[in-house]
């Protein structure tokens, strides 16, 4: 088929996935969107399985056939809290495919540097596009494949790292090799000199190495990264996807793999920024990992816990006119989204002003509660973000908090010394009562004592969120 | 007051000891777990209580020898093993058992009946690590006798002066006479009411002698200190009690029926002053079923007493606000003009309302005086009046203190000052415990020594005399009681000159930002440019373009879509299937199949990605 169709193919699903992302402003005109982008990856790889420079085709089919019904079964069967961790494995695939792709780009550049000229006419496919390039082209050719495979390599060993966190499979705290970021900039460093050894000879060890490199890297940097940052680490590595398919695409001179890995990893870089502006820390503290030390002694927390038993609660909720709740991951681990909903539900049945506060860090993903609770039926228009509801606290009846600590925590406002101090918090003590559903007394992930559940306001209602609110639902008709 | 061997069948029958063996059973157990004893004779091992359950069987750790105030245990009968085993294990005892002793005298102030130790709170007292003693029939009158103490572990001793000589730590409840005071001694810790604003004479005759004394009144009013706040358990009885008396003088129902004999109106009451007392005495009369109303000169408690159930009498009076966090949470001396609109309210009530119970008390002044002999003839006959503030001159001036009076109209006027006293067991209860909390403040290591803090707020403020000095009246307490309101910041109007400007300046440093970043950008552009070859520089300008359009999409994404939009992007990000594709028709073996790997997974991605946003996005819902 003729080269210029499949680059018009190639500008409507650019154009196409564009929108896709565009449409993603609103919750109706997502539901469209999602079908942009559908059509954009179908035309994308009909134009490429019709165009110039591929071939067993018959067997490509059959691979995305059989690939995509373990994808489509897979994503029917995974429950919405289990999200994070499908994101994560996703990203794995696309990093891995990376490095695949760019070793395959390696190995014919190699074949086709061998061959005379007459050889090198009869090519065809990609070896043939790599049989055009002049000598500097060829070198540029090397530091892109090179860049692909390294973030390609990280992006894979992180996935499949944060994966395993967030599938509770590793332990979800920070830890380190001894020596820290000193073997991660080692690994770096080496893999500086593998790309000027590379240059220099073209050979597969320095790219071997290198990848190595790249691999321990993306295992050590996300090892180092406790549970409460994964949001960051999540939309980091989603970037990463995007900017070794970008690479990718560079090395094969494909302008859709360009545009889409670009757009891909400018949302990552974004979703990473809101995360690390939501909780007041620089991107690289959060990549380095752990809390910093602090500026003095943590300020003293007066009073005591005061606890509450579902009676209490129940009375209160009769009692309240409005009501706000502020899910957390202790929400989505306790998997109580249905009782909350239920709960919501007979509130606004009599008549109550029920509305949901999510802080941009909540959960483990980037909008894991939104999703949690869109799951559990909880209509979207009741769900607002933190900017949205802030002020409305001190008019508010009762504040629930289900498994949230550090972003409730009065500290970040009050004590200038607290290691979260700064970061915005959604500002529950100033409902005129709260309630928190708490497992126990212990500290969130930061570690820091949380002042709230001393407050004179709040009441703690201990126990697991679901069981907790199960018991809580026999008292609300 | 010592026992020889020969005592052991009557020791046993003892239940104060008893009790007490049971306490240091735990006690050798958790030593034995800490440093094993070998069994000289036999070489057994003994670590675990629970493995070697026979060796200290309650029953068989029974003797107790008695020298002095340490115990000292002789394990008998031990099944076999020899005495020295007996004696390694008293040793042990010994060496942890100099226990400071708490005692509570009976209270000789004529008709109190109220105790400052329970057998529960005493159970308590021993968990803090102290041993407690108790007079003879100290309990009486509050319904614990000698036997539910000695059950609890407490040892009884014959008289006052027994006690204090035994006590190191007396707990009582009335303020301490001068016959009490002479008995304290410069080792010894006095924890009582003490009145200390008005017992110059007390505190000398503490100092004097040179014990510590604290002052259960003079507990400041911080949340920390709730716990030991008794003249707030105190109140609360006073408060509920005068209903009840109320109830007893008062010939008709509080509740309001319609009976076939006719209909029964409800009583009205009128509550004076919403302190604790006050907002006890609501909620027991709206639960009779009573309509209520109450005044305060705080208008800030409106809201605690409608909590209550009642009704807030407010004044027509326009006067600054008394803040109550200035003065600690009291009620402090109001105007005179606010005085009067008070005093005509209650002239207007009073023809209307049943009962009236006054808690109105300003601290260290004599009551003031709100129903006046006036309005107590304008009340109907049968009405009562009950004043619980009898004790410092009454708000009435009819009111004749620890009587009940009936006025020529027959009005029942209660000045009994012995409220909790006439509750006695409900009162020691919450007494006692208060103490409880107080020692263990003063306990802060559970180990049976007193550690009397003085830079601790609670402990420092209740301290009337310390170490031959006297301390009162405390310093301020570091933190407020209530927090103070604060007056609101009136937000800065800016002038719309400054307005202007700051929108100027604002832009100005946009446009800055702005230049300076396109400026960098273009020339690191040219940069690339001159040594990259055209066909980079094709690539290269879609790339960067392509990022300008990302960054400018998503953030117009909303924050609940974050995590489909995760999933899309990865979907698309998939779009490295087609490098792939590109791939898999061109060379050897080894390319085909690092390709077909690639494509399989990147179709899982595609489908997976797409699949798994569609249901995500399915499920966002209007409401």
């Amino acid at each position: 088929m003729e080269f210029g169709f499949t680059t018009a193919a190639y500008v409507v699903s650019a154009v196409l996935f564009i929108l896709s992302l565009g449409g993603l402003s609103g919750q109706e005109s997502a539901k469209r969107a999602v079908w942009y982008g559908i059509a954009g990856m179908a035309l994308a790889v009909f134009a490429t399985l019709i165009g110039p420079g591929s071939g067993l085709w018959l067997l490509s089919l059959i691979l995305i056939a059989a690939g995509g019904f373990i994808g489509w079964q897979v994503a029917n069967k995974v429950e919405m809290t289990e999200m994070p961790q499908l994101v994560a494995a996703m990203h794995s695939l696309v990093g891995l495919a990376a490095v695949f792709v760019g070793f395959v780009a390696h190995v014919e550049m190699g074949r086709v540097a061998g061959m005379d000229d007459t050889a090198k006419k009869a090519l065809e496919g990609f070896a043939a596009l790599i049989a055009k390039k002049d000598g500097v082209e060829i070198a540029i050719l090397k530091v892109e494949v090179f860049l692909g495979v390294f973030i390609g390599a990280v992006t894979f060993t992180g996935s499949v790292i944060a994966y395993l966190k967030l599938a509770g499979k590793v332990t979800s705290k920070a830890e380190k090799l001894p020596g820290g970021h000193a073997l991660n900039a080692g690994a770096a460093v080496l893999s500086v000199i593998c790309l000027f050894w590379y240059m220099g000879n073209g050979g597969l060890l320095p790219l071997a190495l290198m990848t190595a490199a790249a691999l321990f890297i993306g295992y050590h940097l996300i090892m180092g990264i406790g549970g409460a940052d994964m949001p960051v680490v999540v939309s980091m590595l989603n970037s990463y996807s995007g900017w070794a398919a970008a690479a990718i695409g560079f090395s094969l001179g494909n302008d859709l793999l360009i545009v889409v890995g670009a757009l891909v990893g400018s949302s990552g870089a974004i979703l990473s920024y809101i995360m690390c502006k939501a909780m007041n820390r620089s991107f690289v503290s959060v990549i380095l990992g752990g809390f910093g030390g602090t500026t003095g002694p943590a300020m003293e927390v007066e009073g005591e816990q005061v606890a509450i038993d579902a009676d209490g609660v129940a009375q209160s909720l009769e009692e309240a006119d409005s009501i706000v709740i502020i899910p957390g991951y202790g929400m989505a681990v306790a998997q109580a989204q249905q009782n909350v909903a239920e709960l919501t539900r007979r509130l606004r049945a009599k008549g109550k002003e029920v509305r949901f506060a999510i802080h941009p860090v909540a959960g483990r993903l980037p909008g894991h509660m939104n999703v949690l609770l869109a799951e559990a039926k909880v209509p979207y228009d009741i769900v607002m973000e933190m900017d949205e509801i802030n002020d409305d606290f001190p008019e508010t009846d009762v504040a629930i908090v289900i498994g949230s600590n550090d972003i409730v925590n009065p500290a970040a406002q009050e004590d200038p010394n607290s290691p979260i101090a700064g970061m915005p918090v959604l500002e529950c003590w100033k409902a005129k009562q709260v309630f928190v559903s708490k497992r126990g007394q212990g500290t969130g992930y930061s570690g820091i004592e949380n002042p709230l559940f001393f407050k004179d306001n709040t009441r703690m209602f201990y126990g697991d969120a679901k069981a907790s609110l199960d018991d809580l639902l026999t008292k609300i008709s | 007051m010592g026992h020889s061997c020969d005592d052991l069948s009557n020791l046993r029958q003892m239940p104060h000891l008893r009790a007490k063996i049971f306490r240091l059973h735990g006690e050798i157990r958790d030593k034995i777990h800490r440093n094993p004893i070998i069994d000289p004779q036999s070489g057994t091992i003994f670590d675990d209580l629970s493995k070697n359950e026979t060796l200290l069987a309650p029953t068989c750790c029974e003797t107790i020898l008695r020298s002095g105030s340490v115990p000292k245990i002789i394990v008998w009968g031990l099944l076999g093993t020899g005495p020295d085993m007996g004696f390694a294990i008293a040793n042990i005892i010994e060496e942890g058992t100099g226990h400071v002793k708490i005692g509570a005298p009976k209270e000789i102030f004529e008709g109190e009946a109220r105790v400052a130790m329970t057998p529960d709170s005493a159970v308590q007292l021993q968990k803090l690590g102290y041993d407690c003693v108790i007079e003879t029939g100290a309990g009486a009158a509050a319904g614990f006798d000698d036997a539910a103490y000695e059950a609890a572990g407490v040892e009884v001793v014959k008289t006052g002066a027994a006690l204090y000589k035994a006590a190191d730590i007396v707990a009582k409840v009335r303020q301490p006479e001068a016959v009490e005071l002479k008995r304290l001694t410069s080792d010894k810790t006095l924890i009582s009411f003490f009145n200390p604003a008005a017992n110059d004479a007390g505190m000398e005759a503490a100092k004097a002698s040179g014990a510590n004394v604290i002052a259960m009144e003079m507990v400041p009013r911080i949340s920390r200190a709730q716990k030991m706040d008794a003249l707030s358990s105190m109140a609360n009885i006073a408060g509920y009690r005068a209903v009840i008396e109320a109830g007893n003088n008062f010939g008709r129902f509080f509740t309001g029926q319609i009976t076939a004999a006719g209909k029964v109106p409800p009583a009205k009451v009128l509550v004076v002053g919403a302190g604790v007392a006050g907002l006890a005495a609501i909620g027991t009369a709206t639960s009779l079923g009573a309509i209520t109303y109450a005044f305060d000169v705080r208008p800030e408690v409106a809201e605690q007493v409608e909590s209550m159930g009642a009704e807030f009498v407010f004044l027509d009076f326009e006067e600054e606000q008394q803040d109550g966090a200035a003065t600690g949470g009291y009620a402090s001396v109001s105007s005179p003009e606010f005085r009067e609109a008070q005093l005509a309210k209650f002239r207007e009530l009073a023809p209307e309302v049943d009962i009236v119970i006054t808690t109105a008390l300003i601290p260290n002044r004599e009551a003031p005086e709100l129903w006046t002999e006036d309005m107590v003839a304008a009340m109907k006959p049968g009405s009562v009046v009950v004043d619980l503030a009898a004790e410092k001159g009454g708000n009435c001036k009819l009111t004749v203190a620890d009587e009940k009076i009936v006025t020529e109209n027959g009005v029942t006027i209660i000045g009994y000052t012995d409220f909790p006293s006439r509750m006695a067991a409900q009162a020691s209860t919450l007494y006692a415990t208060n103490i409880r909390h107080m020692m263990t403040d003063l306990t802060p290591e559970k180990d049976g020594q007193i550690n009397h803090d003085m830079e601790d707020d609670v402990i420092r403020g209740a301290t009337v005399t310390f170490e031959g000095e006297i301390t009162f009246p405390p310093p301020p307490p570091k933190v407020a009681a209530i927090a103070a309101q604060k007056p609101k910041e009136a937000p800065k109007e800016l002038t719309p000159e400054e307005k202007r400007a700051e929108e100027v300046a604002a832009f100005k440093k946009q446009t800055k930002t702005q230049v300076g970043l396109i400026a960098i950008g273009g020339a690191l552009l040219l940069a690339v440019g001159t040594v990259a070859p055209a066909s980079f520089m094709q690539h290269f300008i879609v790339f960067v373009l392509s990022v300008f359009i990302g960054f400018q999409v998503i953030w117009g994404v909303a924050h609940s879509l974050h995590t489909p939009l995760m999933a899309v992007t990865n979907a698309i990000s998939s779009i490295i299937i087609l490098g792939a594709l590109m791939q898999i028709g061109s060379g050897s073996f080894l390319v085909i199949l690092l390709s077909a790997i690639s494509v399989f997974m990147t179709g899982i991605n595609i489908f997976g990605g797409f699949m798994v946003t569609r249901r995500m996005l399915a499920m966002f819902q209007k409401s």
